[in-house]
């Protein structure tokens, strides 16, 4: 079992001009990490979609990569999202499932089939060319790079120990610049870097 | 009458280069003929939630995407529909086709818990037009090709107001 940092460093020291959708307990998290104006926080939005915005972004920007970092219990909100997501052959989109079983914004409460979803078995059975589960934190970083440049779209889960990260929010007083505007804000500002380096 | 060809037209003159939904029996014949064009990539998602967060990301990388969805789709989406389109004010058009339209009587019946469970009236179709009032939502009826127009205001709209704007769609497409 990883870390949250175990999992989030590697890719953090990794990432290059990606763009990253982050959400829910991952969204702080990756937002101590990184500062990059190619980072989204998919907070105080619509809960459970993240990967079908990444998915989006990545149709419509094929010369970028899209690394979205979603949680178990938000993928299990739409598990048919895979479905589309393997359909559309989003090449450049990789989707990270942090799996600690848990909804943890809400104070750990179990996720439905905690233990028992098998997320990269069922995105290979939904289409998905490539999937990877890793539950070693070595294993996942030996791992990564190659990953990384695979071609998608690919989901990756990893097996995380429970975390204690509040549900994110939108505030000024935010220590996490990402989530200092608000949603649209966030949404235009995104947009418009995207426009300004196609 | 709405026709196939018209509607695409218009989505061509819009420049709408994504169309992302779920058919029903009145826009079958305009997503058969999405799979087949050239110009316009058809998005086909499981849940119409789905619907509303693809077409936000592909409005942020610069594309110009149109959601087509069932209204019985819409009241299942609505929190994405929230969090998405709107919270984010994406400005994107939505066609909604009015399933069960000709079922209401006229004046509208009151939404009560007897009306609601009649069966000679679709209950989405009560509800659809004062949901998107509730929430606040501008829409326009579209039942003829000489509306279509309406949805060529509906993109400016959409546009000027970087919100979301909706069709509904009274007819079905042939």
């Amino acid at each position: 079992m990883l870390t949250q940092a175990e999992f989030l460093q590697p890719l953090a020291r990794r990432r290059a001009d990606q763009i990253v959708v982050s959400t829910m307990s991952l969204v702080r998290a990756w937002g101590r990490l990184s500062k990059h104006e190619l980072d989204f926080a998919f907070a105080d939005s619509a809960m459970g979609h993240a990967q079908s915005l990444a998915l989006g972004i990545a149709l419509a920007q094929p010369q970028r990569r899209v690394l979205c970092l979603n949680g178990d219990g938000s993928m299990l909100m739409s598990l048919g999202s895979l479905v589309t997501i393997a359909q559309c052959r989003a090449r450049n989109l990789i989707l990270f499932i942090a799996q600690n079983n848990t909804y943890e914004v809400t104070g750990n409460q179990n996720i439905p089939g905690a233990g028992a979803v098998d997320f990269h078995n069922i995105a290979l059975a939904c289409g998905f060319p490539a999937a990877f589960h890793f539950s070693d934190a070595r294993e996942y970083e030996a791992q990564l790079d190659k990953l990384l440049h695979l071609q998608g779209p690919i989901l990756i889960s990893v097996r995380l120990e429970p975390g204690h990260e509040p549900p994110p929010n939108r505030k000024q007083t935010e220590d996490t610049p990402y989530l200092r505007g608000s949603l649209a804000d966030s949404v235009h500002r995104l947009h418009d870097v995207l426009m300004r380096t196609e | 009458m709405l026709t196939t060809r018209r509607v695409l037209e218009t989505f061509k003159q819009i420049g709408i280069t994504h169309v992302v939904g779920l058919p029903d029996n009145s826009t079958a014949a305009l997503f058969h003929a999405l799979a087949d064009d050239p110009d316009i990539y058809l998005i086909t998602v499981t849940r119409e939630g789905e619907a509303f967060a693809t077409a936000a990301g592909l409005w942020i990388g610069g594309q110009k995407p149109l959601v087509v969805i069932q209204n019985t789709g819409l009241l299942e989406s609505g929190d994405a529909l929230r969090g998405a389109l709107i919270r984010m004010r994406i400005p994107v058009v939505c066609l909604v086709s009015y399933r069960g339209i000709k079922s209401l009587p006229n004046p509208p019946p009151p939404l009560t818990p007897d009306e609601l469970s009649r069966r000679e009236v679709d209950s989405v179709a009560a509800l659809l037009e004062p949901t998107l009032r509730a929430w606040n939502l501008s829409y326009e009826l579209v039942g003829d090709n000489s509306d279509l127009e309406k949805i060529v205001a509906a993109q400016q709209r959409a546009l000027q107001n970087n919100f979301p704007h909706f069709i509904l769609i009274a007819d079905t497409i042939r």
